[in-house]
């Protein structure tokens, strides 16, 4: 759930609290990692005595940190973890670890995630960690090829794949049976599901149940993954240019107009009024695409009835936006020794099988993520692990919320059929790639 | 917030008023005692909203980077933003925001002079009624709303629906968005303008009424040419707490509108633009240049009102 | 004494503030004085100054059939809150919608303290509200005090700035602020979510006016009897403009506990924070589930509207003050 990185806070006041402290950050503390780091690691001696504070943001997970913990202390029985949790998740997190970074008091690990990343590494408040990969303490190819670039910032590595989420196509198998229509597979295509949609609209037309919808406001479980399945890109490798006019994007985000004009899926204005993992779960969509965080919910509220399958294939391929957290330490820190031993211990695969027992989040480590497959019999998770082998890096830029404000703006015009959709998409890459030239 | 600063807001004019009327001599105070009165508060304001306008008004003329370093730029942001077509819009949807709240105010009015009639039982219970929403918390009371104006399960259209009539989606639909939120504006301030406007019917000499009695003039006649006049300068002081209010319309949107909303362009406020520039898009000299054009707006308004005050409100 | 006092100060201060309207003890010729007491004391006693008019009693149906009908609409979104937060979240999305839920879930007000730092926070909002309470009240007296009754240089220059400085709106002074708090290292305190606050151009005003309308006689008395400028404002002339500091009281409750943007600023842990905060964080957490989000906001408001219901005489004379000066 907390990796819902565009999740719909409507109040997240907090956004301008981030802001207004990176701002007042602005000034101190720059360039003073990387040294430290640059050197092969070599783990600490057994008897190394130190405190760290280990910053996460979901309570739920607590748990399993904790029991990580533990085990790292059967290693380094003086090194005293202290996990402080900010219980609220997303923005205030990163309201208070913003804070910090401006005071110069971060936590000594804290968790990470892709639109913060750039942020974060660019302003050289993290330590970069090619000395655990070249000290042969944490190999990069033991997690998925996309979060170890998203943690890949100008060729230096920061932050250790900690879990990740990928998206997939949600159905509602009673909604499915009683429309007499047959149930997704693996192998459908954007066709199928139009077309499965339009008979689950059609079937239950005044009855406020639609076939086919996703979470339009905001990227990352919709027109993220379409428009890298008909082609495009949402931005360049290099994170410099806007790739929403490129055809296949236009595509990709055209999908989704589509099924808003043929009435298989609510309109843009429902959709902002009803979030589409709320009509989901209270059974008035019949298929939606989502990420893996709401496996949990979903099943909670449907049961049996909770269907899973892969994305249906675009023109091109069927991809999914692959996002994940990470853990990193500050560039400063004041123990690197005990930190790194711990970021390195977090990533081996001891730790991430703790975390797959608990179920609530795929564990980056590769191989460990049966655990979780395990934790829902009733439906193949394993959908969303195949999907994470070939999925595309989570967009970012240095500041990617200045451009995900343009999509938020500028979208549901396209969505709602008010402006032609290649119109609405040439105007926000125009204006993206102007808010990328200021990044730099 | 928008409720509260309703008040403040307001004071001005009064201050105004005030100012003009200065009271003759009354120079008993010697030396250093007034300012060992006044320099606290004068300094901490000083600090904290003198000296955040002043850098607001430089940092206009800057490039403000994400990571901070601002680099002057002369007028650009000027140019920019008289260039940007959604300010004309933003300023458009202010003004109809506080024309709807302002017919909060002949209701209130209305309703005043129905609790305020001699021997009314229950009208401290009415009065409670109406101010209630004036206290509860915008950030709660928003998700409230949200919830009645929702299209699909939402009361209001669910009584729509009785009469046959299908109901928008309120709060996204362009149009429909900036009446709703208006509609909590005006839900949220009426219970305050009620109770200024009692209170200024409450000082209304009961003699006037009696005669006009005798006179045999209606209540609806009485109303008129009575209440109405002579609560002017309450109407007007409380017109102006709606308009400067008006101008600072941000919690609501916020709460009310979620984000990638279609109706946002019909329904942003200017403070809303700046707020969104300020603090989602990082681009702070922008916003600040924004920032003083509300200012100079707000200017404006307020030195219209009083000039024209003279030519409706009664001052006995 | 100090009652007297009071209905001295209202019949006073209509007449020198330039009352925008004819006060009662003009209209009616009445000398403003203790004498005036009877008549001058407004609130919810000023209904019946208008007499116990006895005929047209009838037309007064109407009038509460408009009134109760409109009274009902007024507060039916609360209504509404306390129906959903004792609903479960499907029955919050039901068409019709629910009007009384199948079973009371008072659970959804026992889940909000497993979701939310409740007490802590509760805490933090009521020490922030009494500490900017006392310091406004006190600063802005004695400012206002000095504005209203002291002569001093530059006092017309330096009121006119300080008085367009209340229709800015607050987002304007949000960074520079949030730097000057920062710099004193007071994120994550008390101190910095008051210190802002406790500085009001608006609260100056309201005191200044109030102490505008106050008589000379007792402060020529206390002068004449050597008292100096802090014993005459102490002991004299504050306990006179008890109503105006109610007024000021009222509005500074209210505002710094629906205060949101601010609070939520400058703190960034859950301890730290108020309940207007915890209850944006809330409304992250949990989008969906709309009766904890409905019972959590009810317990952030509730101490302020039970504060209201006993206080609600001073509060309606508070407010309905402030606006006829």
């Amino acid at each position: 759930m907390n990796h819902n990185v565009t999740r719909r806070s409507f109040l997240s006041f907090a956004a301008a609290g981030a802001a207004v402290v990176s701002l007042a950050a602005c000034g101190g503390n720059s360039a003073a990692g990387g040294s430290a780091a640059k050197a092969a690691y070599a783990a600490p001696a057994k008897d190394l005595s130190a405190e760290l504070s280990y910053a996460i943001w979901d309570a739920a997970q607590k748990p399993a940190m904790q029991k990580i913990v533990t085990e790292f202390n059967k290693q380094y029985p003086n090194i005293k973890v202290t996990i402080d949790v900010t219980p609220s998740k997303g923005s205030a997190y990163w309201t208070k670890i913003q804070t910090q970074a401006s005071s110069n008091t971060l936590p000594d690990v804290f968790w990470m995630n892709g639109p913060h990343i750039k942020l974060y590494a660019q302003n050289n408040q993290l330590m970069p960690l090619d000395g655990l990969v070249s000290g042969k303490a944490v190999d990069t190819a033991n997690y998925p090829k996309a979060l170890v670039d998203l943690y890949t910032v100008n060729g230096a590595f920061y932050g250790v794949p900690k879990d990740f989420d990928t998206s997939a196509l949600f159905y509602n198998k009673a909604l499915f049976k009683e429309a007499g229509v047959s149930e997704p597979t693996s192998n459908w295509t954007w066709d199928d599901v139009k077309s499965a949609g339009a008979k689950l609209s059609k079937f239950y037309q005044g009855k406020g149940v639609y076939g086919y919808a996703g979470d339009l406001t905001g990227g990352q479980t919709s027109y993220y993954n379409t428009m890298i399945e008909a082609g495009g890109t949402v931005i360049s490798t290099d994170g410099k240019k806007s790739g929403y006019d490129s055809a296949g994007s236009i595509a990709g985000l055209q999908f989704w107009r589509d099924l808003i004009e043929s009435g298989v899926s609510p309109s843009m204005q429902q959709l902002t009024d009803t979030a589409s993992s709320d009509m989901f779960t209270s059974r008035k969509l019949a298929m939606t695409m989502d990420g893996s965080w709401t496996v949990g919910p979903a099943q909670k509220a449907l049961g049996d009835d909770l269907g899973i399958a892969s994305l249906p294939k675009g023109p091109k391929s069927n991809q999914s936006v692959i996002h994940g957290l990470a853990n990193v330490i500050p560039a400063n820190a004041k123990n690197p020794a005990a930190a790194q031993a711990f970021v390195a211990f977090l990533g081996t695969q001891d730790a991430a099988k703790v975390q797959a027992e608990t179920g609530t989040v795929i564990p980056a480590f590769n191989g460990t993520q049966d655990a979780w497959v395990k934790s829902v019999p009733s439906v193949d998770l394993s959908v969303f692990l195949d999907l994470a082998k070939d999925a595309s890096p989570y967009p970012a830029s240095a500041n990617t919320a200045a451009w995900n404000e343009l999509e938020n703006t500028l979208l549901p015009q396209a969505f709602a059929g008010t402006k032609p959709v290649a119109d609405v998409a040439k105007d926000l890459a125009s204006q993206m790639n102007a808010a990328l030239a200021k990044e730099s | 917030m928008k409720a509260q600063t309703l008040t403040p807001a307001s004071k001005s004019g009064r201050a105004a008023q005030a100012t003009g009327e200065r009271r003759k001599g009354k120079s008993k105070s010697v030396g250093w005692w007034p300012w060992l009165f006044v320099v606290p508060t004068v300094a901490g304001i000083g600090v904290f909203y003198l000296w955040p306008i002043v850098q607001t008004f430089y940092y206009s003329f800057t490039k403000w980077g994400v990571f901070g370093g601002t680099k002057f730029i002369g007028l650009d942001n000027y140019v920019r933003m008289f260039a940007d077509s959604t300010i004309p819009q933003s300023i458009l949807n202010t003004l109809i925001y506080t024309v709807v709240v302002l017919l909060g105010i002949p209701i209130a009015v209305i309703l005043a002079s129905l609790i305020e009639r001699p021997g009314l039982r229950f009208a401290a219970l009415y009065r409670t009624l109406y101010f209630i929403p004036y206290i509860t918390m915008p950030a709660a009371v928003g998700i409230v709303w949200r919830l009645i104006y929702n299209g699909d399960f939402g009361p209001i259209n669910w009584f729509l629906g009785l009469f046959g009539i299908q109901g928008p989606y309120w709060t996204s639909t362009p149009g429909f968005a900036l009446l709703a939120v208006a509609t909590v504006g005006l839900w949220m301030s009426l219970g305050f303008n009620l109770i200024i406007i009692s209170a200024g019917l409450r000082e209304i000499p009961r003699e006037l009424f009696e005669a006009a009695e005798m006179d045999g003039a209606s209540r609806v006649r009485q109303f008129f040419s009575i209440t109405v006049p002579l609560l002017t300068p309450s109407i007007f002081f409380v017109t102006i707490v709606t308009v400067i209010s008006g101008f600072q319309l941000f919690d609501l949107l916020y709460v009310m509108m979620g984000k990638a909303n279609l109706a946002m362009p019909q329904t942003q406020s200017l403070v809303y633009i700046f707020y969104n520039q300020a603090f989602l898009q990082n681009d702070k000299g922008y916003a600040a240049a924004i920032g003083i054009l509300i200012l100079v707006i707000i200017a404006l308004l307020t030195a219209f009102q009083f000039r024209i005050q003279k030519r409706w409100v009664n001052y006995v | 004494m100090s009652e007297s006092m009071l209905s001295t100060k209202s019949g006073v201060d209509s007449r020198r503030s330039g009352a925008a309207v004819t006060s009662p003890s003009q209209a009616g010729g009445k000398p403003s004085g203790p004498a005036g007491r009877d008549r001058k004391s407004r609130g919810a006693e000023g209904a019946r100054r208008h007499g116990t008019k006895g005929g047209k009693q009838g037309s007064n149906v109407l009038a509460h059939c408009v009134l109760s009908i409109g009274g009902l609409a007024m507060i039916s979104p609360l209504l509404y809150q306390i129906v959903m937060s004792l609903s479960t979240n499907a029955e919050v999305q039901s068409t019709p919608p629910t009007l009384w839920p199948g079973v009371v879930q008072w659970s959804n007000f026992a889940d909000v303290f497993t979701s939310m730092n409740f007490g802590s926070q509760l805490w933090v909002t009521v020490a922030i509200t009494v500490v900017r309470v006392i310091g406004q009240v006190l600063l802005c007296s004695m400012a206002g005090y000095a504005f209203a009754r002291m002569q001093f240089r530059f006092k017309g220059p330096i009121l006119a700035i300080v008085l367009s400085i209340i229709m800015v709106p607050s987002q304007l002074f949000l960074i520079p602020q949030y730097q000057i708090i920062q710099n004193l290292g007071w994120l994550n305190s008390i101190a910095g979510i008051v210190a802002p606050g406790i500085f009001s151009a608006f609260g100056l005003f309201l005191m200044r006016q109030f102490f505008m309308g106050l008589p000379d006689e007792l402060e020529d008395a206390a002068r004449l009897d050597g008292a100096n400028p802090f014993q005459i404002f102490f002991r004299v002339m504050l306990p006179l403009a008890a109503n105006g500091l109610w007024a000021l009281v009222i509005i500074t409750v209210l505002w710094s506990w629906n205060d949101l943007l601010w609070p939520l600023v400058v703190t960034s842990t859950a301890n730290a924070a108020p309940l207007s905060v915890g209850l944006s964080n809330l409304q992250g957490e949990h989008a969906n589930n709309y009766p904890i989000l409905m019972a959590a906001s009810l317990m952030a408001m509730a101490p302020i509207l039970i504060m209201f219901l006993l206080m609600q005489k001073r509060v309606m004379a508070g407010i309905g003050r402030s606006g006829l000066k």
